[in-house]
């Protein structure tokens, strides 16, 4: 029973998280601004192309996102390996607080915080202050998608490769690591889109120059649905999938 | 061996110093001040944004929080199950499908609400397809209530289930499974007193990251619940915005924060630490 | 542009701003598509321009003191409590010649009499938008109380104006802050609350438009899209007991080390072809008397924008609050949306 219902409820489920999307993409070749169909065409694709503020918005999201999502995947893999040695009451302890804290609340923490450092240094909220937050509340979820996979993983093979002559780092790097890939990629690809989705704390440490798509789609979506929120989702969508697609293909080559 | 450990940890240690710990003592100084006249914080220190609590109004609204909270978590951890299993269970494709998953929250979650909303309108697509079919002839209430904001939550939060439940479910023996089968349990069996026990981990891992979060959301309950309803994330909104009463916001933050520590420390078990 | 000067460092930035600089921080959509480009082009000074959704997330940027931002535009009713913070950088009027521009009335409004913190920008009205085929329509508050439109009826998302608009509806001041005629208001709005769509501000024009909503509390600028989106269909009415009048002004933050260029923008937008063109575009009233003069017809004689005198006189100013006032309110509020 399971064999056949499985694929079913997979495929309803993928369609479940897709169909929305398919909308959005559908009506962005919509003639009309309203959600009566009127025929198709690519005008919203085109006053696209002429927003300065969307494009320069999402390209600073995607900065962001990448630099954040690296910095954080690094740090964390690194620190769940290291809770994972022994752990430590402090760091535990700061990551769940991390995870536990509302975002509003690490939003306006973060900014009553930047403001009361910039006061001694010569320093304004922008770019660097959206991707430090980003790394900050990326962090955890990267330790707990890595540590979940460590504690599955047998020491006994480290100490193999230590005993073979590996020094520690080497262990690490031959043994451990690629046993924790796919953890890592899944980490990864969370804090992404964790980073690349949030609107709460970003609007509320971005500075002059650092406005970032959802900030750009919000106060657009306030004065009603806007076909080109759309067009942008529908090119996001179509480009990272592509993306995806391609880097699985090159995989199995 | 001492000292490769606290090298890995340090980058992380002294970004949770900067991006946590400097932040939440600025914010447990807030909560034990005073507004100030216009907004902002002030020198007498006092602990009556604390006693303020004591109103059953604050009490009512964090168990209505909680109440579409844990519904939230409960769906999505139904909902991500199978997907998991079937993910982890792929071979070779298992990249593919979880990215499969994860595309769509690469677009903004506001875009993805108000495809949502869209739908749910009462001129939005499906009430308009289910009037042509001629299944109803009244438009559905389907937008601005409580049922709305839940598939909000889900919807937007089912890949925080989906990894970490394909994390574990992806390293598990599947001959387990095989060998409870060939004992004579039922698929289903199999299911509950196998499978499941051994993921525990990673459902307590994927609940504690959805639950949590949406106990503090706000802009789904405002978008998708019309602004109708007041959680607990929408008070402590509020008091950083519209009433500017940062030390109260700070004392609420710090309560909500509270609340989830203790479910936290209820869900560990030995050994199975999810830090 | 914006992305290369980041990657290129900090220090590279500081050290290379070849074109003189200033930072804009504005409500989003409140701006003609071209005003920021044509600035640059005849001023040289290269325009960072950046939008917030409300004046209280503006505030928590600003409140710090070096936010970076150069010009804002505060809502008229917090003009007082920016200054007593310390925030605004006093005006020069010499700096500002087009300030005879603006129409009589806003040359001495009630929150800065001697414009010495702020010029008046873009103002308007809350009032009642809705659907024309509706009879009896919704000329007053009351009836939005009404059964009838149970479940069609949104009122926007805003303490202050649901508030006020109950205070009004029993003959109270908007402004009030008596506790007895505040809680009176707050039983209105809970007994009002069963036939509520939902708490929507700009987002009711979609829905008014499509249908969806009968009657909405609303801004004169949301009204005035939505009419020209669905002509015919709608219409707008000041509500008999009295409605709100708001204003958003144009100030320069006391942090700002461009005191110069800020002026010259505001010197700029207060310019009758500029005002004008952004009127045009966003569809709402303009403080500026020469660029009304200059409006199209449909947007210059628009009932819904330029109300008559006596109409307007119905109307009352937001005030600022006292904090034990605020405070009560914000309770009155959490507990209306907990009912």
């Amino acid at each position: 029973m399971n064999k056949r219902l499985l694929p079913l409820y997979v495929v309803a489920a993928y369609a479940f998280l897709h169909v929305p999307l398919l909308i959005l993409a559908v009506f962005s070749f919509n003639a009309s601004k309203f959600t009566v169909w009127e025929g198709f065409s690519l005008h919203w694709y085109a006053a696209l192309a002429q927003d300065r503020d969307l494009i320069d918005a999402a390209a600073n999201s995607l900065i962001i996102a990448v630099v954040a999502t690296a910095l954080a995947t690094v740090c964390g893999t690194l620190a769940a390996y290291a809770l994972w040695k022994r752990a430590s009451g402090w760091i535990s302890g700061s990551l769940y607080l991390s995870l536990v804290t509302p975002e509003i609340v690490t939003g306006v923490s973060l900014l009553a915080f930047f403001q009361w450092t910039f006061r001694f240094l010569n320093l304004r909220l922008g770019m660097h202050t959206v991707i430090l937050a980003h790394v900050g509340f990326s962090l955890a979820y990267v330790v707990v998608v890595v540590l979940a996979r460590l504690r599955t993983f047998d020491p006994a093979l480290e100490e193999a490769a230590m005993d073979l002559g590996a020094t520690e780092f080497t262990a690490f790097r031959a043994v451990t690591v690629p046993y924790l890939a796919p953890a890592v990629a899944a980490a990864a690809m969370l804090a992404f889109t964790v980073s690349i989705d949030d609107y709460v704390i970003t609007s509320l440490v971005a500075g002059v120059d650092s406005q970032t798509l959802p900030m750009v789609i919000y106060a657009l979506a306030r004065r009603g649905v806007s076909p080109m929120l759309n067009a942008v989702s529908t090119i996001i969508v179509a480009g990272l999938g592509a993306l995806v697609l391609l880097s699985e293909r090159l995989r199995a080559k | 061996m001492r000292r490769l450990r606290r090298l890995f940890l340090a980058p992380a240690a002294a970004l949770l110093a900067v991006t946590l710990a400097a932040p939440l003592v600025i914010v447990c100084l807030y909560s034990l001040m005073t507004r100030g006249a216009y907004g902002g914080v002030e020198r007498p220190f006092t602990l009556e944004n604390y006693t303020r609590f004591w109103d059953p109004l604050y009490g009512a609204i964090l168990l209505r929080s909680s109440w579409i909270a844990a519904v939230a978590t409960l769906l999505c951890l139904a909902l991500a199950f199978p997907l998991a299993l079937f993910i982890a269970r792929s071979g070779q494709k298992k990249n593919l499908y979880l990215s499969l998953v994860i595309l769509p929250f690469w677009t903004s979650f506001l875009i993805r609400t108000y495809a949502w909303m869209f739908l749910l309108r009462d001129t939005g697509l499906i009430n308009t397809l289910l009037q042509s079919m001629g299944l109803i002839h009244e438009p559905l209430p389907l937008l601005y209530n409580n049922g709305a904001v839940i598939l909000g939550l889900v919807y937007g939060f089912l890949p925080f289930m989906v990894l970490p439940l394909y994390a574990t479910l992806e390293r598990m023996d599947p001959s387990l499974a095989e060998a409870s089968s060939d004992l004579g349990a039922r698929p289903l069996q199999t299911l509950w007193r196998v499978t499941l026990p051994l993921c525990a981990p990673g459902i307590r891992a994927g609940s504690i990251l959805v639950f949590v979060p949406c106990l503090g959301t706000y802009l789904t309950s405002d978008l998708l619940g019309g602004s109708k309803t007041i959680l607990i994330g929408n008070l402590v909104q509020n008091q950083f915005t519209t009433a500017r009463d940062w030390p109260f916001g700070a004392a609420a933050s710090l309560a909500l924060m509270a609340v989830a520590m203790v479910l936290l420390l209820a869900a560990r078990r030995q050994g199975e630490e999810m830090l | 542009m914006k992305r290369r000067a980041f990657l290129m460092g900090a220090a590279g930035a500081a050290a290379c701003s070849r074109r003189p600089r200033l930072n804009v921080y504005n409500w989003s959509d409140y701006i003609a598509p071209d005003t920021i480009s044509n600035f640059e082009q005849e001023s040289g000074i290269e325009v960072r321009y950046g939008t917030y959704e409300s004046v209280p997330e503006m505030l928590a940027k600003v409140m710090g003191g070096n936010s970076g931002w150069d010009v804002v535009f505060p809502s008229a009713e917090y003009i007082q409590p920016m200054v007593e913070m310390g925030l605004l950088a006093p005006l020069r009027a010499d700096r500002l010649p087009n300030l005879n521009a603006l129409e009589a009335s806003f040359r001495r409004p009630p929150w800065d009499p001697e414009l010495r913190w702020s010029v008046p920008y873009m103002w308007g009205v809350t009032g009642i938008v809705y659907q024309t085929a509706l009879n009896p329509a919704p000329l007053s508050w009351r009836d939005l109380w009404n059964g009838r439109l149970g479940g069609k009826i949104t009122m926007l998302d805003d303490p202050p104006e649901v508030l006020g608009a109950c205070l009004q509806m029993l003959g109270y001041s908007l402004n009030s802050s008596r506790p007895r005629e505040l809680a009176q208001a707050q039983k209105e709005a809970i007994a009002q609350k069963s036939l509520v769509r939902a708490y929507l501000n700009a987002e009711a024009r979609d829905q008014l438009v499509a249908g969806d909503v009968a009657a909405a509390q609303a801004w004169a600028v949301t009204a005035a899209q939505a009419i020209q989106a669905a002509p015919g269909k709608l219409a707008f009415a000041f509500p008999r007991e009295g409605f709100a009048r708001f204003a958003d002004t144009m100030a320069i933050l006391r942090e700002s080390r461009r005191q110069e260029a800020a002026h010259s923008f505001l010197n700029y937008l207060l310019r009758p072809a500029v005002s004008a063109k952004i009127v045009i575009a966003v569809q709402t009233a303009t403080a500026n008397g020469a660029a009304h003069a200059l409006l199209p017809p449909e947007l210059r004689d628009n009932p819904v924008l330029y109300p008559s005198q006596e109409t307007l006189a119905r109307g009352e100013w937001f005030e600022p609050q006292s904090a034990a006032s605020q405070r009560l309110r914000d309770r009155l509020w959490t507990e209306i949306k907990s009912a």
